[in-house]
């Protein structure tokens, strides 16, 4: 497929109206890290979660126009799902917990036979434009860092953040992330200490 | 030993400041700690705390030789995942080292994870360094998993100057 040079999109912040594509892309993500059964979250979660008086979560989608939708007629065709927290070393962050643009926007033209590309760019630029925008939001909110997860074997997603300037501390100092699921988490809270 | 693990107020924040410190010493990382006493009282106790801290505190009789009866500390945050919904972070678990093996660590960690739970919370995750045997040891024994060793996910960091640049338009 070649690039849509010049395609037209926008990023805003997600509405109400937005969370049943927020949802529907939510899955397309979790096929492609092979893990569909893993979603247990509804759009009417997102909804309830994320445009309440203390919203859970805060979203961005990316948006074209109708003469650029998508084969199944999307317009909504990214996202970038985020919130607060806080690192005790340097305070106000954010995580990014999923960033997706549908395949067919990324639209990465095929290199020329001779010379390979020499970035994974070439694409709309829709990813950076979701991610600078969440690092925009970050710093109007004071947020000194940027964090999220990605998978090992996902080359195109670590070689994408290593190109915005992301350490990978895993590699770098051996962090690993840990997990109690909701059983285990349950069997720790009832295991009461005998008073 | 007698110990008792409550909510952590605003007074608290000093000696959350030294067991912050006294955790980076021993992950080898003190040079990294940049949050202050001060940064701790506006970030966790105003009215959208960006943190939620627990404290582990012993009687008089049992105070440290420098005279601390804090001797513990958990730091929580609400995360959220686009899979199973809301999550508990727990930044940070830390035990002074002359009171570890007596429950502290375990009481704190169960007391995250109650007021998780109770907040509609399905999961909680931390981070360790894979050459903290100690603390792998006691998370595996709480029947935790190693989600980068069993399924690769790696944790990724983007700030300072790359954040900068990440934020212009």
């Amino acid at each position: 497929m070649c690039a849509a040079v010049n395609m037209n999109f926008k990023i805003r912040r997600a509405t109400k109206e937005d969370c049943k594509d927020i949802s529907r892309m939510i899955m397309e993500l979790a096929v492609f890290e092979k893990m569909p059964d893993q979603v247990k979250t509804s759009h009417e979660e997102l909804e309830r979660d994320g445009f309440c008086q203390n919203p859970l979560f805060e979203c961005l989608v990316a948006e074209v126009p109708e003469e650029h939708k998508s084969n199944e007629g999307f317009t909504i065709i990214g996202y970038g799902l985020y919130f607060y927290t806080y690192s005790t070393w340097k305070g106000r962050s954010l995580y990014l917990d999923d960033l997706y643009v549908m395949p067919e926007f990324r639209a990465q033209v095929s290199p020329p036979p001779v010379q390979a590309s020499v970035t994974t760019a070439g694409g709309n630029g829709i990813g950076k434009a979701l991610l600078s925008k969440v690092a925009e939001v970050g710093k109007k909110n004071q947020c000194v860092q940027l964090r999220l997860t990605v998978l090992n074997w996902n080359t195109p997603a670590r070689d994408f953040y290593a190109a915005k300037g992301a350490q990978d501390l895993t590699v770098s100092s051996g962090w690993h992330f840990i997990h109690f699921t909701e059983q285990s988490l349950d069997d720790l809270v009832n295991e009461a200490p005998k008073d | 030993m007698d110990f008792s693990i409550r909510p952590a107020n605003v007074e608290d924040c000093k000696d959350i400041a030294r067991m912050i410190m006294e955790l980076a010493e021993y992950e080898k990382m003190a040079e990294h700690v940049k949050v202050t006493q001060r940064d701790l009282e506006q970030d966790g106790f105003s009215k959208n705390p960006f943190f939620h801290g627990i404290i582990a505190e012993v009687p008089e009789q049992h105070r440290t030789k420098e005279g601390h009866t804090k001797i513990g500390y958990a730091l929580y945050c609400y995360f959220y995942s686009s899979w199973v919904g809301r999550a508990v972070y727990m930044e940070d678990l830390y035990v002074m080292p002359e009171f570890r093996g007596k429950g502290i660590g375990k009481a704190l960690m169960r007391k995250v994870a109650q007021l998780g739970l109770a907040a509609g919370c399905n999961q909680m995750n931390f981070t360790v360094l894979e050459w903290n045997k100690p603390s792998l040891d006691f998370y595996f024994s709480q029947g935790c998993f190693d989600i980068t060793a069993t399924v690769g996910y790696h944790c990724m960091r983007c700030e300072g100057e790359a954040l900068e640049r990440l934020a212009q338009p």
